[in-house]
């Protein structure tokens, strides 16, 4: 038996082409520079690709200011990702010319299993790759997005790589994924868009990614697991170690109809991914939202092996928000206690002003935050890092309530940040520390938040938009590490 | 008996629906608890096998026509002697005649000790294979799906989880001052059926679909009172996911 450490290198360095290729190849890229295979080029040359980039074209002799080629084979250099957008009824044709001189092919063309007539087209399209020596991704997906190597199918996206490993079915999602994901602070190891995947499953990326070093968690958008067995099994070795998020589309019977069209996925009983959730320790949940929340947390927060997030103390400004911050984390299953006794005695014996509730949810209008010239902020946090044991602490923001207020003498909103800044600092890995910074949507508000927010993700501690995102976020790494506890005791 | 005969003769049969009699056999093989009974033809046979068993008993039609035997009244429940239990074969019967249904015998069984109902099932799915499922039995499950599903084998810890996750789950511990009964025993059933060498994955190539509703569970222990076995039509098995 191999040892795992040697396993994953050899995993690693199988997809090390697709990744960070160093020869791509692009056919379906025409001179008059309008189709996707245009795109292609244009957003991975922009996206900082040093390697070398191929067109392949019957006629042209340049595209996109690059010598075309007539066929692969005329490459001198192999192929390590071979883009393909062109008519679907060729494709099989051009793997199959490959002749063991590409190494991932992507197919972006449509047309295939996800419809009636082109389901044999897409067993053909499997035996030709087979043929030409080429492992193919897709068919009916968008490619791989990859920092680290400089391949991208998308404009303007943030070059810098980070610890997310996606692996998506949808093409579209993924294009959310990186720029919503982005925009929340979301930096990925690798973005892989599947399609169909009648050769390269969800299965080979999710061993991928467990193998990958540079992967510290892992997000999955499916409609279809073809290989459910492996899919399975993979998890359950690795899904303790690696933090999972699954997001499952066609849950109900119309979702269903839609993926069928989609990528031709066949039906399992989606009450079986909730099963295969509290198996393995992945993280289900139901919205795009909430997936890039909860990869949000994973990202920054470390999920404990002895001690399950369950008691959140929660601080900031609004009275009704804090009342239904409470509902909602209930909802998630986590509780909000009162405090220890003696961070209450604390909290008292800074004789805030009436209005104040020091009970946990910790409320402080506006003018308390004011209070000591807006240092009482850092005095509340450290009462409670300090003298209280919470799992988790929420910092909730109203941001308009300070933008827009008449009295300007104080900063509140960098107080808090800053606050936020010594206590994370002061206080390492005791508790797990969100931020909420609720925006009014207006052009001021957003950019102060963005700043604010740019400046938390630098510190290593999420921000998010309401508190119900938080708590979803939260309740996802509570789910986690129940796993992780449960299956550490569990004797072998 | 080996359950490979069991599965084979039926197949043999030409039969993909185990009738209650072999699919009882079969889970009382891997460990299962299953009424003690017998599988009679004639008021003969009846009168004997009644006198090895403790009453109350119960009486089945045994009918490869029949997969809902209580729809058809084939199905008498809490006979005290000899002479009601003769009186319930000659009802059935007379249904079993009316609906032109054929009659493969009458299976005999002592009542199983009163408990909560429960339902224990496994399915093959075409993507993850075998599969195991708990929820409260009885009609109410199709209302309340109120089910867990688990892919197999399921460990111990699945198996305890799936009972403490569903919302009735309650019931078990016993409400208005119901004594509770054995969840150790409910999870016990779940992996003789779902676990490790249980018997949804030995038989895996063979079993399709497994339907225990009921599973009584009592104080003492869990009893699948009545059990339902679909066998993989040779074709579909060739085609699914579900050999491993």
């Amino acid at each position: 038996m191999t040892n795992p450490t040697q396993s994953n290198k050899k995993i690693r360095k199988q997809f090390e082409p697709l990744f960070a290729p160093r020869t791509v190849a692009v056919v379906g890229a025409s001179a008059s520079g309008t189709t996707p295979g245009n795109e292609f080029i244009r957003h991975t040359r922009n996206f900082g690709f040093t390697g070398k980039i191929c067109p392949v074209h019957p006629s042209a002799g340049e595209i996109e200011g690059l010598p075309a080629y007539r066929s692969v084979a005329e490459i001198d250099e192999i192929v390590d990702y071979f883009y393909v957008a062109i008519d679907a009824a060729q494709v099989p044709a051009v793997l199959a010319a490959a002749q063991g001189r590409v190494r991932f092919a992507q197919v972006m063309s449509s047309g295939f299993g996800e419809v009636s007539q082109g389901k044999e087209l897409e067993r053909k399209l499997v035996e030709a790759a087979k043929e030409g020596g080429v492992r193919v991704l897709g068919p009916n997906c968008l490619g791989v997005h990859s920092p680290r190597g400089r391949i991208t199918f998308v404009g303007g996206a943030a070059a810098e790589a980070g610890q997310i490993g996606i692996v998506t079915q949808s093409g579209g999602l993924a294009v959310d994924m990186i720029r919503r994901g982005e925009t929340r602070g979301l930096r990925y190891s690798g973005i892989v868009t599947i399609g169909n995947s009648a050769d390269l499953t969800p299965s080979d990326f999710l061993e991928y990614y467990f193998a990958d070093p540079d992967t510290g968690a892992v997000g999955i958008y499916l409609e279809d697991v073809k290989d459910g067995r492996r899919f399975f099994n993979l998890l359950k070795e690795g899904g303790a170690e690696k933090p999972v998020v699954l997001l499952i589309g066609g849950r109900s019977q119309q979702g269903r109809r839609a993926a069928v069209s989609h990528t031709g996925s066949l039906a399992t009983d989606a009450r079986i991914f909730q099963g295969l959730a509290d198996q393995t320790g992945a993280v289900l949940v139901d919205t795009l939202e909430e997936f890039l929340d909860v990869l949000l947390a994973f990202q920054l927060l470390r999920p404990r092996d002895d001690r399950v997030t369950e008691n959140v103390v929660v601080f900031g400004n609004g009275g009704g928000t804090s009342v239904l911050a409470a509902d909602c984390f209930a909802d998630q299953g986590l509780a909000i206690p009162a405090l220890a006794a003696e961070a209450r005695q604390a909290l008292d014996e800074l004789k805030l002003p009436p209005g104040t509730s020091i009970d946990n949810p910790i409320d402080t209008p506006a003018g308390t935050l004011r209070h000591e010239e807006g240092r009482i902020a850092e005095r509340i946090l450290a009462a409670i890092f300090g003298l209280s044991q919470p799992d988790a602490v929420v910092m909730h923001v109203n941001l308009p309530v300070f933008l827009t207020s008449t009295d300007q003498r104080i900063d509140v909103i960098a107080n808090l940040m800053q606050a936020a800044a010594r206590v994370q600092q002061h206080y390492p890995g005791q508790a797990h520390f969100l931020v909420v910074l609720r925006s009014d949507g207006a052009p001021a508000t957003d950019e102060r938040k963005r700043a604010e927010r740019a400046r938390a993700l630098a510190m290593g501690i999420p921000v998010f938009d309401e508190l119900s995102n938080a708590a979803a976020a939260l309740a996802g790494v509570a789910f986690h590490e129940k796993f992780r506890r449960s299956r550490n005791r569990e004797p072998r | 008996m080996d359950p490979r005969e069991i599965l084979r003769e039926a197949r043999d049969a030409g039969r993909l629906v185990l009738d209650e009699f072999l699919g009882k056999k079969l889970f009382a093989h891997y460990g299962i608890s299953v009424p003690k009974g017998e599988l009679i033809q004639d008021a003969l046979q009846l009168r004997r096998a009644v006198k090895a068993l403790n009453p109350p008993f119960a009486l089945k039609l045994v009918s490869p026509d029949a997969t809902h035997k209580s729809d058809v009244g084939g199905v008498k429940l809490g006979l005290q002697d000899a002479g009601q239990a003769a009186e319930a074969m000659d009802a059935i019967a007379a249904a079993a005649d009316r609906l032109t249904l054929k009659v493969t015998g009458y299976l005999v069984e002592e009542m199983a000790p009163p408990g909560r109902e429960m339902m224990v099932g496994g399915i093959s799915d075409p993507r993850f294979g075998p599969v195991v499922v708990v929820g409260l039995g009885g009609i109410f499950v199709e209302v309340f799906s109120d089910v867990a599903f688990r892919i197999c084998p399921i460990t111990g810890l699945d198996a305890q989880e799936m009972v403490t996750g569903l919302r009735t789950s309650r019931i078990l511990r016993g409400i208005r001052g119901q004594e509770p009964v054995s969840e150790k025993a409910l999870v016990e059933s779940l992996l003789q059926i779902g676990g490790e060498g249980g018997l949804f994955l030995d038989l895996a190539d063979e079993v399709s679909e497994i339907d225990v509703n009921p599973l009584i569970v009592s104080s003492h222990g869990a009893v699948a009172a009545d059990v339902r076995l679909v066998l993989h039509s040779r074709k579909g098995h060739d085609e699914s996911n579900a050999k491993q």
